[in-house]
């Protein structure tokens, strides 16, 4: 088990180190120089952009599309608390059977969430005409990934499985669109950015006279 | 068609050489959601999968992946990696020329946060440094930069037309002193003009001259450089956006007028006043506001009276993308038309939610795609049925000129003015 642990670490560094690698290109090139007079507050507008732009009433991606905006909350949430959970396996932390449960019925529901973006994906023509091979790969190893830590906490048995997924889980993420994991938060600082300078965002009463 | 290698290098470096982590990041983020679809006025009136904005964002980002990416270079299949080829191309060409007004809908509504409309300007930088732009397109750009205005008025008919509507004001407001000065220095407004103004809407210039009477206003016009517009930002070449800015620039400092107020232009506003200090790498020593924030003013400041009941008409308002959702004017619109006016509905939906009347980025211009730009119209068209409103108002040229189509088109019985046009109207004389 040790060798599949010490393999699944340095895989978890490679990844790490790529990300950061591109992490660093970003600090390097820098944010947009705007020479134009500014109007708002950019830190306002970037807190904005991470808070209220991202809430279902705001925007049309959300509640136009409930199912799938929960499905995709849900599905993102059970990577996080996936990710957190590779350090206790990884050095065989304790949990009680009560948070076992609990964590396993949280995978369990994002798992199905991530097939079921899967499963929309595939069934689409509009989201097939919009998918690559990486949009599939990526949602099989992520979701893959679920319940692959869903099993390891059923059962210890599954553990060298566990780990040498997350190898191929690792090495993969920073290869393909998976790197999103790092360029959302970019993204949402620029358009924090483009719109606080603007005096766009936070947006107040989106017209109406008061 | 076929691209020479140094065209496709020019194009590259875009990709290649970015300025700063902004175009990295956007390029790096699209998941494929697909979610902003519904955001779209293509999508949503033709059910084309190929209008859905991640299609456009991905002709671009596809290309990055396969000149710039390890797993682009290496497994262009796995990434949908494409080359820069003439298919390519023409698709680059028809999505971002043919299918995107750049009213950034789509990219409030991105799930993940990405500028859509920047990226698609981006696209078109691309083509431009291969020197793809739609003839059209380039034509009133090229008018711009030969003439000076981008309808190619010449100086003597600009003079000629501003000298009757001075007579016509004088009579108006009965006051001799009444005028329209040109090329005075030292005011503190030199105003600018849609160069449709003096060609087919001279009364929008009157309301103006009307309104800055009324309110005593130090002001000018000039003749030698009044266009607002700027094509170039549509065409994504900043070298030519640039020369045209330069020259409002130049304009404002010789007469030394304190602020530049800026027509009723959507993107001319946004050319001059977010884009135009980055084309010239300078921060602007004056003030540069548009009419809209200078008529809020006035009011704000008790220099306009105004009896509202003079526009009795049931009034709606079309809030154009490059003033409102790109450029934060937002309310001071619609308190203008409190003031100016007894009847007012809101479309649904509106301010930067609302919908592009789909004359924008650069589509008035270019008439290979004038049928699919009044196809994309059907939902203004329904927004403004649905007002039950007999006058639109909208505070941008471009939009006046689309939506008159619209009204044409879609039988719907409306007229289209501008903000200044029922300010003017409800003035009540001292």
């Amino acid at each position: 088990m040790i060798l599949y642990k010490t393999i699944s670490l340095a895989a978890f560094l490679i990844c790490c180190g790529i990300l950061t690698y591109h992490l660093i290109r970003l600090i390097r090139l820098g944010p947009p120089k705007d020479y134009s007079h500014k109007r708002g507050s950019i830190k306002a507008a970037v807190t904005y952009s991470f808070t209220g732009a991202m809430s279902p009433t705001s925007k049309e991606s959300a509640y136009l599309h409930l199912p799938t905006y929960t499905a995709g909350l849900l599905y993102h949430t059970g990577t996080f608390i996936c990710f957190a959970l590779y350090f206790f396996m990884l050095f065989d932390a304790g949990l009680t059977d009560a948070v076992k449960w609990i964590l396993v019925c949280v995978l369990a529901v994002s798992g199905l969430s991530g097939l079921g973006i899967f499963i929309k994906r595939v069934s689409l023509q509009k989201m097939r005409y919009l998918s690559n091979a990486d949009d599939y790969v990526s949602n099989l190893l992520v979701s893959g990934f679920q319940i692959m830590t869903l099993a390891a906490l059923l059962n210890g048995a599954y553990a060298a499985y566990y780990f040498i997924f997350a190898v191929v889980l690792f090495l993969y993420l920073p290869l393909g669109k998976l790197k999103h994991s790092l360029y959302f938060f970019a993204a949402r600082y620029h358009l924090g950015f483009f719109y606080g300078w603007r005096g766009i965002w936070p947006l107040k009463t989106n017209g109406q006279v008061k | 068609m076929k691209q020479d290698n140094e065209n496709i290098n020019k194009a590259l470096r875009v990709l290649i050489e970015p300025k700063d982590s902004k175009l990295v990041t956007y390029l790096n983020s699209c998941v494929h959601c697909g979610l902003c679809a519904e955001s779209c006025i293509y999508y949503l009136t033709t059910k084309d999968e190929r209008f859905i904005p991640a299609n456009k964002v991905d002709l671009i980002s596809s290309i990055y992946r396969r000149y710039c990416t390890f797993t682009g270079k290496h497994f262009p299949k796995l990434t949908g990696a494409r080359e820069l080829d003439d298919a390519t191309v023409e698709e680059m060409i028809d999505q971002l020329f043919g299918a995107c007004t750049l009213c950034g809908r789509c990219t409030k509504h991105c799930s993940i946060g990405i500028d859509i409309s920047y990226l698609v300007r981006e696209g078109r930088r691309m083509l431009s440094e291969m020197n793809l732009i739609p003839a059209t397109l380039q034509s009133t750009v090229n008018t711009a930069l030969e003439t000076g205005n981008n309808m190619g008025i010449p100086l003597e008919e600009f003079e000629d037309t501003l000298s009757w509507l001075e007579d016509e004001l004088r009579d108006e407001v009965n006051d001799p002193q009444a005028s329209i000065p040109l090329n005075v220095p030292d005011v503190n407004i030199l105003y600018t003009l849609n160069p449709r103004e003096p060609k087919f809407f001279p009364l929008s210039i009157s309301a103006m001259a009307k309104i800055f009477h009324a309110a005593k206003e130090k002001w000018t016009l000039s003749t030698s450089m009044y266009d607002v517009t700027n094509y170039a930002y549509y065409t994504s070449n900043d070298k030519e956006a640039k020369t045209i800015a330069q020259r409002l620039y130049d304009e404002v400092m010789k007469l030394n007028a304190k602020r530049c107020v800026l027509a009723e232009c959507g993107h001319g506003s946004r050319a001059f006043r977010w884009e135009g200090p980055n084309y010239l790498r300078k921060e602007y020593p004056f003030e540069v506001i548009t009419s809209v924030e200078l008529l809020a003013e006035y009011i704000s400041q008790g220099r306009l009276k105004l009896d509202k009941s003079i526009n009795k008409e049931l009034i709606t308002l079309h809030d154009p993308c490059n003033l409102v959702r790109e450029g934060g004017v937002i309310e001071q619109q619609r308190y203008v038309l409190k003031h100016a006016a007894s009847r007012f509905v809101e479309m649904t939906p509106f301010g930067t939610e609302n919908f592009c009347c789909g004359g924008g980025g650069g589509q008035l211009a270019m008439s290979e795609y004038n049928e699919r730009r009044m196809k994309i119209a059907e939902i203004k068209a329904e927004q403004i049925r649905k007002t039950g409103a007999s006058v639109v108002v909208t505070p941008c040229h471009n939009c006046v000129d689309q939506l008159m189509q619209i009204d044409n088109k879609f039988k719907l019985g409306v007229q289209i003015k501008t903000l200044a046009e029922i300010v003017a109207d409800a003035i009540i004389p001292d």
